[in-house]
């Protein structure tokens, strides 16, 4: 009978082990693996938050911030590095104000190499904010993603 | 007459260029919370900035899900309802002046203390708050570096009990790094 009890006991704490090492070493989530929500242009985007900001933060947005990843598809309009060094395209066309800032990572870096302003490329990444035109503060804000691979 | 025009066209140019916004898409901004239990940094790449030079002026806008943890499960719970609710308030926006811009002179390279104030809104409450901004110019690029502490129960931020309560610290300090016109 108390052997049973230790058993039980010792089985229990294992497992308590096991959920804690769990949440403790919880990998973050793989953006490149995860299914793309979809994939649209990136003026097409930007349009959805301009004209329902509600709407577009509530399709797109999650609430522990594993928001949606999209695949978007656009012009290079510039190509820069932040100040980490990871590479940041943004996808524009050219009589838009605002596009899609798309943040590579320093492992997809080099998938940037060969790319040159003008030309039309698919980017997956997952998305963290989306456009505005602030009246108030004369801000232009471009949708953000990030996490950003080159999709072919 | 020729030359007249030209000093002209060039004084025209220079004022332009001296009115010019100061602007960036890649500031940095980080911040840190210690407690005995154990301490959390969070970094976040993605800073909006405006700096108008002849008012002063100067904006902030932070998408608030592009803050990276260490861990993943940190990084759930702060993007959480309990804590930013950031689906909810996807961005923090910082609107103000510089009050001694008459002191600062961006075109000529040197430090300068700028004192800010303005206000502050995360988590859709909106603090007045008064900070210095670091501005430095160096060959002519010009980059701001900022530090300052944010009473999380100030922006309606509270955790009575459990973990997050001990190991998160009530009050964490947010360093900003500005690198403009790049």
């Amino acid at each position: 009978m108390k052997s049973k009890l230790v058993k039980i006991i010792v089985a229990l704490v294992v497992i308590g082990l096991i959920y804690v090492g769990y949440m403790w070493f919880m990998p973050h989530r793989d953006i490149q693996s995860t299914k793309a929500f979809k994939t649209i242009g990136a003026t097409a985007l930007v349009n959805e938050f301009l004209t329902d900001k509600e709407s577009a933060n509530q399709l797109y947005l999650d609430t522990e911030g594993e928001s949606k990843v999209l695949i978007v598809s656009g012009t290079i309009a510039a190509i820069s590095t932040d100040q980490l060094g990871q590479q940041v395209i943004l996808l524009k066309d050219s009589d838009e104000k605002m596009g899609v800032s798309c943040t590579f990572t320093l492992e997809t870096n080099a998938q940037t190499s060969n790319l040159a302003q003008g030309s039309n490329i698919r980017v997956k990444g997952v998305l963290r904010s989306g456009a505005e035109y602030d009246e108030d503060l004369v801000l232009t804000e471009n949708v953000i993603l990030e996490k950003c691979s080159i999709e072919k | 007459m020729k030359n007249l025009l030209l000093i002209l066209l060039t004084f025209i140019s220079l004022t332009a260029f001296s009115q010019a916004k100061l602007t960036t898409t890649s500031g940095h901004i980080k911040f840190f919370s210690s407690t005995p239990a154990e301490d959390i940094e969070a970094n976040n790449y993605k800073v909006i900035s405006n700096l108008t030079p002849t008012t002063g002026a100067i904006v902030f806008s932070v998408p608030m899900q592009s803050f990276e943890f260490e861990k993943a499960l940190m990084q759930k719970h702060y993007n959480s309802s309990k804590f930013l609710d950031t689906k909810k308030f996807p961005k923090s926006k910082f609107n103000g002046t510089i009050s001694n811009m008459a002191d600062i002179d961006l075109s000529t390279d040197g430090s300068y203390e700028a004192k800010v104030t303005g206000e502050l809104t995360i988590h859709g409450v909106t603090k007045k708050i008064q900070e210095n901004l670091q501005l430095t110019v160096s060959n002519g690029k010009v980059t701001g570096q900022t530090s300052f502490d944010i009473a999380l129960a100030d922006y309606g931020v509270v955790f009575a009990k459990g973990k997050p309560s001990t190991n998160i610290a009530k009050t964490v300090k947010a360093t900003v790094n500005l690198d403009f016109n790049k």
